[in-house]
């Protein structure tokens, strides 16, 4: 009887360079997005660095510093710092009981937990602008001005259902027997939730918080008509305040190369920062598990 | 045990909060956009192309015609690259890579749209009118909807790539092996098994990316042009709405129905915003009830 | 002096990573018969079966050492073509993998990808097969029907149908019945009974009673090793191995 071959024929070699090619297609875009990153990277940091002084966040705009006088952006690091951190806490205390609300006494796939959860999908695709927008008439119905408060809850509005929808996703991987484990020592749904639930999310619980806090420190179009601008350190919750990204985007656009120079150092600023939490992120996430039930 | 029944309301009230924001959002801006609608009909204010503030012209069309072309351009120049990348990654790629990989995409999703904005105006911008154009036999100043859709493309890769991993990730390895089995290549697996089962998926990845790139606005206001006319090629200017809303929505101008008119660009945006969330979710909640 | 579809592995060793999980196996498989492979669970008995067709070249942590010889060749050696192994032998999996796309399609996709083109001779395979699985009766009213639709145990004889519609000369299962209720497990039972006669099956199964009623020869694996392989009246009834009579009676498991 005749044998077939176990090596390839016309045809299957055929099939297999179209195989060949998909896998270079393939490789050639993983490569393309590879590039593009350390292209992103490269000018970023390629272009800034050189224009990076210690005075950039050492000290304040001082007078003329947009004609390319002396000072720093140090009013816009606080003044991020500031806004970032507070919106992130508020976001924090609007969505963490709902969460665990979410996740504890409503059940899995009751109405109201869809109908929840459909509104968190769809204030997560809501761009930021537009949350820009809704703080602004916010402001203009509380007869606020401009201002860290008003940039604050604007903000936090945004960071909300990225929270909400990570911390959500961790929870809902909770097993229930641990939960049930609970219940029966006698704790009651708020105490295994406090107790027993949050402590097994922990780690996922920071790295939410680490993700807000770094889409919250990058945010621009929500802090644009809400925040304010000032070339002052804010000290004072109803004062404007400075952030990174609208001082990046002022400075570019100014006429002055030294003015354009300092705008790259900003982006630097920036950047470093979003690196060093996203980086905090993942350490952290990785190894706060200790106690946690696997 | 009162304090129980004080933190199930406090926290059931927390929980409802995201439905009061949604439609505390939708109708603060539907009312400030009314104003308008009652002394002009929809489908003038929709598709007039005069964007005349002064007098009292107030056509959205340039604008929608700008959001939809800038997302068009920047979503066909993503979709090929992302998918390839995330079939790659989930199909292909030894697990090395897909380990360094992966956390590289997320840095590239994470990065402020301040910095690929800056990053366009530095890099495609000069691209485009040095080079592209000329190429293309016109000229452009490099702030035109090429430049603009390449930003986006960019910037939406991620999230796309990141969806679409993970949505191959969830087709069972024993059906990619019954496949195998049967003598198949990985690209007639992958072609004709583990695309199919994961199209709802990778549909939705392709949705969350568009809703994202409908609402990008400082890296698109920072290289499109912003020109309200409706662009006439890749290397003219274009003007989407997030810009139009990001120059002129914080200054309150006195002229009659100006804000309402920005107001009824801002409800615009969040309704395509929405429908595509919607769409995203539809499709995403059917693989999941088919996989189970 | 090589039987026709007949596989024989030599010194085969695997590893996944550091751990060894298959350890020196050297077997004959007899052709034209049911040899079944038995064993606790862990034991290797899955990974076996994947190095006959060279599934483990998908596992990115395994590596093969040894010879397995098909027909008298090295399937391992540079020149084969691993498509060219997999089509020569059928895969029936634990649980039952429908791929996405009708019942019809299901059985003609192996034959397309092959090259048949022809509509009539597509039509023709596909009908040959399902009724050779003993399903065409009841799909052949519902053929564009999503395999998906079909009952569990049905899909399982679609997989055999797919499988058969690649032509292979051996099959290949792993715990077939394992997710599929009694009836339909003895209704694939009956199927593969029917179609030693012209395969070569080897099954991978830990139901004992399976084993009595279709093996001919019967293999014991006992943490990566072959502990025991001989004709099924021997092995089942008088085994030589203590560790073999502990299986068999039940004593480990
Ligand atoms: N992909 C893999 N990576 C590492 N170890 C594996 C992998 N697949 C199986 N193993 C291990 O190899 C051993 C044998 O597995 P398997 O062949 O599936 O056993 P059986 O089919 O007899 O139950 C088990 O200990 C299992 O944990
Ligand atoms: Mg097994």
């Amino acid at each position: 009887m005749l044998r077939q071959p176990l090596s390839a024929d016309i045809r299957l070699k055929r099939r297999k360079r179209l195989d060949r090619a998909f896998h270079c297609l393939m490789l050639i875009s993983a490569s393309l997005v590879v590039i593009f990153l350390l292209l992103i990277l490269g000018i970023i940091l390629g272009k800034s660095l050189p224009a990076l002084k210690i005075s950039m966040i050492t000290r304040t705009p001082g007078t003329g510093y947009y004609l390319g006088q002396e000072g720093g952006i140090l009013n816009a690091i606080v003044g991020s710092m500031e806004i970032t951190t507070g919106a992130t806490l508020l976001a924090l205390i609007i969505a963490l009981p709902g969460v665990i609300f979410l996740n504890t006494y409503l059940k899995k796939k009751s109405a109201w937990a869809e109908l929840i959860r459909l509104m968190l999908d769809i204030l997560w695709g809501i761009p930021s602008i537009v949350y820009g927008a809704f703080g602004f008439l916010l402001m203009l119905t509380l007869h606020l001005r401009a201002s860290l408060l008003a940039g604050m809850v604007t903000l936090a509005l945004v960071e909300l259902p990225i929270l909400a929808r990570s911390v959500d996703e961790t929870m809902r991987l909770v097993p229930s027997e641990l939960k049930e484990a609970a219940f029966s020592l006698g704790a009651s749904r708020w105490q295994t939730a406090t107790r027993v639930v949050l402590r097994q999310v922990f780690p996922g619980l920071i790295t939410a918080i680490l993700i807000a806090l770094g889409r919250g420190l990058g945010d621009a179009a929500s802090v644009l008509f809400t925040a304010g601008y000032t070339d002052r350190l804010t000290t004072s919750l109803l004062q404007p305040v400075a952030t990174l990204p609208l001082a990046i985007f002022f400075q570019l656009n100014s006429p002055f190369p030294e003015v354009q120079q300092r705008a790259f150092a900003s982006a630097a600023i920036l950047t470093l920062m979003i690196l060093a939490i996203s980086l905090a992120a993942r350490f952290l996430g990785r190894h706060l598990g200790r106690h946690r039930i696997k | 045990m009162k304090k129980e029944g004080l933190a199930a309301r406090v926290s059931g009230l927390s929980a409802f909060f995201p439905v009061v924001l949604v439609s505390a959002i939708f109708l603060a801006i539907f009312l400030k956009a009314l104003p308008l609608l009652s002394l002009k009909s929809w489908s003038h204010l929709i598709f007039s192309s005069a964007w005349q503030p002064q007098k009292g012209e107030f056509g959205l069309w340039p604008f929608i015609i700008g959001t939809l072309s800038v997302t068009a351009v920047a979503f066909l120049l993503a979709l090929p690259v992302s998918l390839f990348t995330a079939l790659y990654l989930a199909e292909y790629a030894p697990n090395r890579a897909r380990k360094m990989f992966l956390p590289a995409i997320d840095l590239l999703a994470g990065l402020p749209s301040v910095i690929y904005g800056m990053w366009g105006m530095l890099m495609v911008v000069p691209l485009v009118s040095k080079y592209l154009a000329p190429l293309f036999g016109t000229s452009s100043s490099g702030y035109c909807l090429l430049t603009a859709g390449v930003v986006l493309a960019v910037m939406i890769m991620p999230t796309i790539i990141h969806v679409s991993v993970e949505v191959l990730g969830s087709v069972p390895v024993s059906l990619k092996e019954a496949a195998l089995a049967l003598g198949a290549t990985r690209f007639e697996v992958v072609r004709y098994v583990i695309l199919k089962k994961a199209r709802p998926g990778l549909l939705a990845a392709c949705i969350l990316g568009l809703a994202r790139a409908f609402g990008e606005t400082i890296a698109v206001l920072m290289v499109v042009g912003n020109v309200p006319e409706i662009p006439r090629s890749l290397f003219s200017p274009a003007y989407p709405i997030p810009a139009l809303l990001a120059n002129n929505y914080g200054e309150m101008l006195s002229i009659p129905g100006y804000e309402s008119a920005l107001n009824l660009a801002a409800l615009i945006l969040l309704l395509l915003v929405i429908i595509f969330s919607l769409l995203a979710r539809l499709y995403l909640s059917r693989l999941i009830r088919r996989s189970v | 002096m090589v039987d026709h579809g007949r596989i024989s592995l030599k010194g085969v060793n695997v590893f996944y990573g550091k751990n060894q999980v298959l350890k020196d196996i050297s077997l004959n498989i007899p052709a034209h018969s049911i040899t079944v492979i038995i064993g606790p669970s862990g034991c290797g008995k899955t990974t076996l079966l994947k190095c006959f067709n060279r599934l483990l070249d998908e596992v990115e942590e395994a590596r093969v050492e040894g010879e397995i010889l098909f027909d008298g060749q090295n399937i391992y050696a540079p020149e084969v073509d691993v498509t060219q192994v997999r089509k020569r032998m059928g895969l029936l999996s634990q649980k039952p993998q429908v791929l996405p796309m009708s019942i019809y399609e299901n059985v003609a996709f192996g034959p397309r990808i092959h090259g048949l083109q022809n509509k009539k001779k597509i039509d023709h395979v596909v009908e040959k097969y399902l009724r050779l699985a003993g399903l065409w009766d009841e799909v052949k009213a519902r053929l564009s029907e999503p395999a998906s639709r079909l009952s569990i145990g049905q899909q399982q004889r679609l997989c055999l149908a797919r499988g058969l519609a690649v032509e292979p000369e051996i099959l290949l299962c792993d715990e077939p019945t394992s997710a599929l209720d009694p009836q339909s497990s003895r209704n694939v039972e009956a199927q593969l009974l029917r179609l030693k006669e012209n395969y070569t099956i080897v099954l991978v199964t830990h139901i004992l009673r399976q084993a009595r009623r279709l093996a001919d020869y019967v293999a014991f694996l006992y943490l990566g090793e072959l502990i025991e392989f001989g004709p099924a009246s021997e092995v089942l009834t008088s085994p030589q191995d203590p560790r073999t009579r502990a299986y068999i009676t039940g004593e480990i498991s």
